[in-house]
């Protein structure tokens, strides 16, 4: 039987991927808390790994914040091992060439985030913004960053987002993406929204909004927000034998076509 | 003064002596009777050596004296003349030509026209100069500009001719004078030749024919007060929605150091004004103007100084250039080896120009062995473009103007396409521009391959760089050579665009590229952390087309730094005047152009096609017509020839009877199939060339009396020109003697001499 080179490709992924699950699995054996990197979102200490300093190099970037309800360190969920893991299969797949043992933290008031038009930002229920922060973003997009929220639920959180949002565009409209949408298409045809997986509980299927220059959809896509699920959570478990490997490989694939994507529109 | 003391000196006025021919007049017995007496002479000097008491010094001086005397005797004996050819009265023609051209309009005679003096002198009936000449010759009469036509009487002079066409009318002149005793050629004129070609072959035929000719220049070498517009050059073609750096020459006399605009308008309306300080007289001052050119079709462009109180010549303040503004939509292939930032944002910042297309073919994973690499086509016309990736035919390749290499190495490439991408830029003409990144240049394994070769900078093709030997911060600046180069304004003025340069944020690279090809331009430069110089942007012309090198991988960051505002532009604004010039010129498989642009009604123009086929290879046996389409809509079709000397070039001539643009398309078939076609304008309408540079040309005129055997007058002393011309010894003359030994000069002499010798002795004793 002849494969199509998509097939063939994504057997190529599915078999990276699980072989990147089973490299970890002893890893994994010594333990969630030990291992996730240095977060301790409930403590409110999070051991932060250095930045890698810039040199043109594509490097995974996680927005830091203030939890405007408590002194969780909501931002940094799955923090580093969902970006490494992720990093890893964008390494393996495609000619992006990240960083794939180092990533960033950067706030949205530090200048080094002008360094890296894509940023990604966990748990934007709980995001706030000082007024610094609000004239970085606001900057980061108007000049052609890409912000991709991550890892939230609920009407309250999303009214949220929107809330922060509406702050740097006022009549901001999120238009829910469909499978026809390019960033979709970017790397992998993702044909199915509904195949992406669910995280939460209780929440039906994930949806994907997309925030548009000037409402206008043919334009430059500004944000995506994945909403009512945690792409990340995924990537992070990838190694765990938690979620399916078929529902990995969704996760994987859905943050893959949005870098490409980030990179080319 | 100087020629009356002349006259009264030696007898004779000074051109009496230019034309004749000097002889000695005595005869044998005479020459004998001179010979006896200067042996007697002999002797009596012979007597002085008896004077005694006295030293050697009386001696000298008493035989020097007496020596002179007695030589100025001689000379006076021999009979020396003068020998003239003389016209006869009546008997002779003189062809009269004088200047009807615009330029004679010019007041620099004492507050008068020079045309005035034509009108007085010549063209009248009564004519001061005409009436003189006429007593001795027939006058035939001409007026001329940009032709030449008999002045009959009654005839007025207008001087309205749009041009000076000098030597045309000394030839018609001469042409209409042959065979008839004529004693030379009269031309009045200011010398404002506008047909230097033309002027040679006559100077050269007068020559042959011994046709003597009497230039009577008219004005002034120097205006008192004017500013002129000396020059301006603009591109034939340009895209658009392009911005222009133009430079405009501008000389004066009478302002220097006065400021006044320099306004530029299209069509009217005013598109850039920069106010410029006059430079000393005299000098010429280049200004920098910078305008876009907004709307599309044949698009007339005014650059002018408003006119000045005391000015004497008013039009010579503007020039005006046709620009063809084309408004389509050029395509540029932009090939990215590896998703990153940089292709994001030159997208971003053409997206909005409406007449560059940039076809991002975005590689996004490498081949495998079961497995073609993949790739993301964004900004493509048809299903089917690039599908297979990068072109595998030139057809396909050279359908593209413009092409851009990103971060891609060389071996992503086949030995053929390789070739082909140097073809693209030396055959079809198109522009190719390299951006940094680990995989290009060097380090990408591009050196020693065809696109090597055509590429502005050097690479070591022997020892290829690797990825990751060199990476820098790097602070850019324009290069010398960029400065004056429409890519890098990125301000209204030099000064304001070297700021701006200064305060964009460092960008970075990872290829180590520090020299240039010979004949390559370097627009950019900049100097890493350590100091050292590199390239930034360089350029080259390579066969028909031109290369660009920009080794930088992330120029994204003039437009997201934290430094940059996020209203500024300059990222943008940049990549569209790069992307701009990398196509512009970017020739078609049929292309058009007139030689020249402007021209006067009724005054031939040739018109010149390239025609290739669709690999662009030349193409000499099409059928190739022009449709030439006038300014009332008259349309002539006007087939086109193949010149033999040049593959795949075409002319054909025309001539506009309408004034005003006339639009030329141009088609060329072959076997029924449709090779292109191409559209240019063209200008028919009065020149103004008169008007510029409108001072007497004296040297022109000197050099054609010095060559012809006549003499140079000024207007203000043409009283001898009648009695030159008498004896410019040509036409039905009478060979006239001229006794010079009863000049008024030898008499003084020989009285100063023995006058001198009796004084002398007198003061000595020795009387």
């Amino acid at each position: 039987m002849r494969l199509s080179t998509t097939q063939r490709r994504s057997i190529a992924f599915i078999v990276t991927s699980i072989l990147i699950s089973l490299g970890l699995t002893v890893e994994a054996q010594r333990g969630f808390s030990q291992r996730r990197g240095g977060e301790d979102r409930f403590s409110g200490n999070i051991r932060l790994e250095g930045n890698q300093p810039y040199d043109g190099r594509f490097t995974f970037v996680r927005v830091s914040y203030q939890n405007f309800m408590s002194r969780r360190n909501e931002w940094s969920h799955d923090y580093p091992v969902g970006e490494r893991h992720f990093m890893k299969i964008l390494n393996e797949v495609s000619l992006v060439n990240p960083y794939t043992e180092t990533s960033n933290v950067l706030a949205l008031d530090n200048p080094e985030l002008m360094k890296y038009p894509i940023a990604y930002m966990a748990e934007p229920g709980y995001w706030m913004m000082t007024e610094a922060e609000l004239a970085g973003l606001t900057a980061y997009l108007k000049k052609g960053g890409f912000l991709i929220f991550d890892d939230f639920r609920s009407p309250w959180e999303w009214g949220n987002l929107e809330l922060q949002m509406a702050r740097i565009y006022p009549n901001a409209r999120w238009v829910d993406l469909t499978a026809e949408h390019p960033i979709f298409h970017s790397f992998y045809d993702i044909n199915n929204l509904d195949l992406i997986p669910q995280y939460f509980q209780n929440y039906g299927t994930p949806k994907f909004r997309g925030l548009f220059e000037d409402n206008d959809p043919s334009k430059r896509m500004i944000a995506i927000a994945n909403f009512d699920t945690d792409i990340s959570e995924f990537w992070e478990y990838a190694d765990t034998g938690i979620r399916s490997v078929s529902e990995t490989n969704e996760a994987f694939k859905l943050g893959v076509n949005y870098i490409i994507y980030a990179l080319t529109h | 003064m100087i020629d009356a003391i002349f006259q009264f000196l030696f007898k004779y006025q000074p051109l009496v002596y230019e034309q004749g021919d000097f002889v000695w007049g005595s005869s044998r017995w005479m020459s004998a009777s001179v010979l006896v007496a200067t042996g007697i002479a002999a002797y009596a000097l012979f007597t002085y050596r008896g004077v005694l008491g006295h030293g050697p010094r009386d001696r000298v001086v008493l035989i020097g004296l007496r020596l002179a005397v007695l030589a100025v005797l001689a000379v006076c004996l021999f009979r020396p003349m003068l020998i003239l050819k003389v016209a006869v009265p009546q008997q002779n023609f003189v062809g009269v030509l004088l200047d009807d051209s615009r330029s004679m309009q010019v007041s620099d005679l004492e507050g008068l026209p020079r045309g005035s003096y034509v009108r007085d002198n010549f063209a009248a009936a009564d004519g001061l100069l005409l009436t003189q000449l006429s007593e001795k010759f027939v006058v035939r009469t001409y007026r001329f500009s940009s032709t030449a036509q008999r002045l009959e009487p009654g005839d007025g002079l207008s001087f309205t001719g749009t041009g000076t066409r000098l030597g045309d009318a000394l030839g018609r002149a001469r042409d209409e004078l042959a065979g008839l005793p004529l004693s030379g050629l009269i031309v009045v004129t200011d010398g404002a030749d506008t047909s230097e070609a033309a002027f040679d072959v006559s100077l050269a035929s007068l020559k042959a024919e011994s046709i003597p000719v009497f230039p009577v220049g008219v004005g002034e070498e120097r205006l008192v007060r004017d500013i002129q517009v000396s020059r301006v050059e603009t591109p034939r073609t340009a895209l658009k929605g392009t911005s222009l750096v133009v430079d405009v020459v501008v000389t004066q006399t009478g302002f220097a150091g006065e400021k006044f605009p320099l306004v530029v308008e299209s069509e009217g309306r005013v598109v850039d004004t920069q106010d410029i300080t006059m430079p000393p007289d005299g000098e010429a001052a280049t200004i920098r103007v910078r305008f876009k050119v907004d709307d599309g079709g044949p698009r007339r462009f005014k650059f002018r100084i408003p006119e000045q109180p005391g000015e004497q010549v008013l039009p010579n303040n503007a020039r005006e250039n046709l620009i063809d503004v084309l408004d389509r939509r050029v395509k540029l292939l932009y090939l990215e080896g590896e998703p990153r930032f940089e292709a994001k944002f030159i997208k971003q910042a053409l997206e909005q120009d409406p007449n560059v297309q940039v076809v991002l073919l975005q590689r996004t994973a490498a081949a495998t062995p079961s497995a073609p690499p993949k790739f993301l086509r964004l900004g493509i016309d048809t299903p089917d473009e690039l599908i297979e990736g990068f072109p595998l035919t030139e057809e396909e390749l050279f359908t593209y103007s413009g092409l851009i290499l990103g971060s891609v190495e060389a071996s992503a490439f086949t030995a053929e396409q390789l070739r082909m991408i140097a073809e693209f830029v030396g055959r079809r003409g198109g522009g190719l521009l390299t951006l940094g990144g680990r995989r290009s240049f060097a380090e990408g394994g591009w050196g020693g391959t065809p696109v090597a070769e055509a590429l502005p900078v050097t690479l070591d093709g022997s020892a290829n760089a690797k990825a990751g030997d060199y990476f820098s911060e790097i602070s850019v600046l324009p290069a010398r050579a960029g400065q004056a180069h429409p890519v890098v304004q990125l301000a209204a003025t030099d000064a304001a665009s070297l700021e701006a340069w200064r305060k964009l944020p460092p960008v970075t690279s990872v290829n180590l590229i520090q020299s240039v090809k010979p004949g390559a331009s370097t627009l950019l430069s900049g100097e890493d952390a350590n100091g050292v110089d590199l390239v930034v942007l360089a350029a080259q012309r390579y066969g028909r087309g031109k290369a660009l090198a920009f080794p930088v991988q992330d120029s994204w960051l003039w437009r997201m730094h934290a430094s940059m505002p996020v209203t500024d532009s300059t990222h943008h604004d940049f990549w569209q005047r790069l992307l701009r010039w990398v196509v512009d010129g970017v020739p078609g498989r049929v292309e058009v152009a007139t030689a020249p642009d402007r021209v006067e009604p009724r005054e031939p123009v040739t018109m010149t096609a390239l025609v290739t086929d669709k690999k662009y290879q030349d193409v000499s046996d099409a059928r190739v017509t022009a449709i030439v389409r006038s300014p009332t809509g008259v349309v002539t079709e006007v087939p086109m020839s193949w010149t033999v000397r040049r593959d795949g070039e075409y002319q054909a001539t025309f001539a506009p009877e309408e004034e005003g643009a006339y639009q030329v398309r141009v088609t060329a078939t072959r076997d029924g199939e449709s090779l292109g076609s191409s559209i240019t304008h063209l200008r028919a309408a009065p020149s103004d060339r008169e008007y510029f540079d409108p001072v007497l040309r004296t040297s022109l005129l000197r050099r054609l009396a010095d060559e012809t055997g006549g003499k140079y007058f000024q207007a203000a002393d043409t009283s001898k020109l009648a009695e030159a011309l008498s004896l410019s010894g040509r036409g039905v003359t009478v060979v006239e003697e001229k006794d010079l030994w009863d000049m008024p000069a030898l008499f003084l002499l020989l009285i100063v001499f023995a006058g001198g010798e009796w004084v002398y002795r007198r003061a000595r004793g020795l009387a």
